[in-house]
């Protein structure tokens, strides 16, 4: 048990970081129902736009604050990407697959043109660089940080969603836009306005994530694949599955890393595999004519 | 209701579409011409990854090839003919790898196939080299199998393997540090038959492997094996594990202050892959085959004239994967001026006969190509971080240099069967 708990401990750690990279890819995704392929891109450009701002060094102050700027870079990007994409609301969602697709090579290509496509470090600093001693084991400040921070913007996003009038409103976007046009909001300007924070939600996991990835242009890819693989096992549309299916996903990953590590990567598929054979809808999915 | 649902099963067949989309990119086709010339020119097919896991590697190695095909060029091309490079993109793939070759050899008629970092796709283009008889170097792929179980008589491999560097680093390793090992080893062929090398001769000096950790390629989150190393709590950790595995890796172990924790060795360190890190993440004992600081006549200059050719690139000064691509063009091309001709089985012949001096080679030793096993066998080199660098890019210290003989893959020969001439298609370019 000894030996098994600190395995435990980091699977849920590498959970919540799971949950916190499928998060904007999620809010996208569940309440505007627009595939972003551009996600991983946009959290490349997130770390990017740090390292940039951070320069070599950095302090609390420096860091906290490429956390708050980089992200709110990002999301006008983001915003100009929505403009670029009202073409294809209301079409077959293949459409914006497409769009968003190109927009990834472009702004992976961007990045390369902009950074080069050297390996880029994105510094820490002091007071969360280094390691604790938990008992015998040694583990790194800065990944408690970083779930510290998963957890706080998880928990914001969820009451902001569900605790403010705007997120009633997005909430009801999604459920019946036309409904909410009828009732005087502006459709356009919520739309402009969810994207946007769901780019900024994925700088931010770039930033958060770069310390222990590191910053490569096409860094996006590590991210993009389990956001999908984890808002479709959690259920499309459903907040708390995501987070769920990104601490199952963390958990799996974890301790088949220290038992079966050949298994570690694999795992997250074997798993989405097992619960969508038998739940389509994952797992807090809503019930459709599908299941019938 | 029916809409919803509808709207739905769109969304989920768009996700599936994008789950694709996300795993198979564009085909990344870029042409590098040269100036024509009256004779057809002689096109050589660069199959290298500009994408992936050895994305970074691959451009370095292509800049290597090309600087050698500008050489030849300056100099009115190769028997008259001027050189042209084109460039696919393998993506770290080996399914890429075999379909770029197919359409290089056969579409774009090359005459000559260069370029390979992942030794899955160096293996499954030499498959398709040696099914049209194309001669294929393999410039930085390092797995014992490359000149073992999978030669070929096409295939000719530039860079030191894995029982190569196990040979330079591993007594000495055992001597300085302990018995008790940990294989750290990429789960994939390269990683496998590295980590095997190290473990016979680790094993043959009197260590004891306690466990060998598999690392799926593409792992970014290192932290399970990390906990799972401190629990086991060895001496040394032997690692076979690369490109950006390697980069994620190295950035994890400093975290944790782990670099101090055991002795690490790193059988082998490609340039690319530890190029503008921090000094505190070059830790432990690696193997490498060339550096660019080595006190050897023709060095200065060499790295001289990369720098003139390429200002712009983010890695300064040349390292061991750009040294490899230019070494193994250079010397296909200098085989087809001696052979006189571009017939494949002349070129081989040639190339099986190599011998090139160390002063040639800005290594040590003299070097030669096997022709029992179409390896190149040269100098290695055991190095460390440089806690005294000269400059900047000083990152590495040469702890000592090997001769070719010394690090010799013995079992290589054995395994190695070569196809006879006669099984070899024959082709003129």
């Amino acid at each position: 048990m000894a030996q098994l708990l600190p395995h435990v401990v980091n699977g849920l750690s590498l959970g919540l970081l799971f949950a916190l990279i499928a998060l904007g890819f999620m809010l996208i995704v569940g309440v505007m129902e627009v595939i972003n392929l551009a996600h991983g891109s946009l959290f490349a450009l997130g770390a990017y736009v740090a390292v940039w701002l951070l320069g070599p060094t950095a302090t609390p102050a420096t860091f906290a604050l490429a956390l708050v700027a980089a992200p709110l870079a990002v999301a006008a990007f983001g915003m100009l990407l929505e403009l670029c994409m009202r073409r294809t609301y209301g079409r077959d969602p293949l459409y914006g697959l497409l769009l968003t697709f190109g927009a990834a090579l472009v702004i992976e290509e961007l990045i390369r043109a902009v950074w080069g496509s050297r390996e880029r470090t994105l510094p820490v600093p002091e007071a969360i660089s280094g390691a604790v001693l938990l008992g015998d084991l040694i583990y790194a400040k800065y990944r408690f940080f970083a779930c510290a921070i998963a957890a706080g913007l998880i928990l914001a996003l969820w009451v902001f969603i569900e605790r403010t009038q705007v997120g009633a409103v997005i909430k009801a976007g999604a459920h019946d836009s036309e409904m909410v046009r009828a009732l005087g909001y502006n459709l356009a300007r919520l739309r402009l306005g969810v994207f946007a924070l769901g780019t900024a939600l994925a700088a931010a996991a770039g930033i958060i994530m770069a310390p222990i990835w590191g910053v490569r242009p096409h860094m996006g890819v590590d991210a993009v694949v389990p956001a999908f693989l984890i808002i479709v096992l959690g259920g499309v549309g459903s907040f708390w599955g995501a987070v769920f299916a990104g601490v199952l996903v963390g958990l799996v990953v974890g301790l088949t890393g220290a038992y079966a590590s050949e298994w570690s990567l694999m795992s997250m598929y074997v798993l989405f595999i097992a619960v969508v054979t038998f739940r389509a809808r994952g797992l807090f999915g809503r019930k459709s004519v599908l299941d019938a | 209701m029916h809409n919803v649902s509808k709207r739905r099963r769109s969304l989920l067949q768009a996700i599936a579409a994008g789950s694709a989309t996300s795993f198979f990119g564009p085909w990344a086709v870029n042409h590098a011409w040269a100036q024509s010339a009256q004779k057809k020119p002689l096109t050589i097919g660069l199959t290298m990854d500009a994408s992936g896991q050895y994305g970074a590697s691959g451009g370095e190695e292509r800049l290597g090839a090309m600087m050698a095909i500008k050489e030849f060029n300056e100099k009115g091309g190769v028997l008259g003919r001027t050189i042209e490079a084109l460039h696919m993109d393998t993506e770290t793939t080996p399914a890429t790898g075999s379909r770029v070759a197919e359409r290089m050899i056969t579409r774009n008629e090359c005459a000559f196939l260069v370029g390979a970092l992942h030794s899955g796709v160096a293996n499954a283009i030499s498959q398709v080299a040696q099914k049209y008889g194309c001669v294929f170097l393999n410039t930085n792929s390092s797995s014992p199998t490359e000149a073992g179980q999978n030669c070929h008589r096409t295939k000719f491999v530039w860079d030191g393997n894995g029982t190569n560097f196990a040979h330079a680093i591993v007594k000495n390793a055992i001597r300085v540090s302990g018995k008790n090992w940990v294989l750290l080893t990429n789960d994939y062929v390269w990683g496998h038959t590295t980590s095997k090398a190290t473990r016979t001769l680790a094993e043959a000096h009197g260590a004891k492997i306690v466990d060998e950790l598999m690392v799926p390629q593409n792992t970014r989150d290192f932290s399970a094996f990390l906990i799972k190393l401190q629990q086991m709590k060895p001496q040394v950790v032997a690692a076979a594990v690369g490109g950006d595995d390697l980069k994620a890796l190295r950035k994890q172990v400093v975290q944790l202050k782990l670099d101090k924790q055991f002795a690490w060795i790193n059988n082998q360190q490609d340039w690319p892959d530890v190029y503008g890190l921090g000094p505190e993440e070059i830790f432990g004992v690696f193997g490498t085959n060339w550096y660019y600081r080595l006190d050897l006549p023709g060095v200065k200059e060499f790295v001289e004239k990369y720098q003139k050719a390429y200002p712009g690139v983010q890695i300064k000064v040349p390292g061991n994967v750009y040294y490899n691509g230019y070494m193994a063009t250079r010397e296909l091309l200098r085989a087809v001026e001696r052979a006189g001709s571009t017939n494949n089985l002349k070129v081989i012949r040639e190339l099986e006969g190599l011998k090139v001096p160390a002063r040639d080679r800005m290594q040590h030793f003299d070097a030669y190509m096997n022709p029992a096993t179409h390896q190149m066998q040269q100098t290695i080199y055991m190095a460390t971080y440089n806690d005294q660098p000269a400059e900047k890019d000083d990152i590495f210290k040469i702890l000592a240099s090997l001769p070719p003989q010394e690090v010799e893959d013995r079992d290589a020969p054995g395994a190695c069967k070569l196809e006879s001439y006669e099984s070899t298609p024959s082709y003129e370019a």
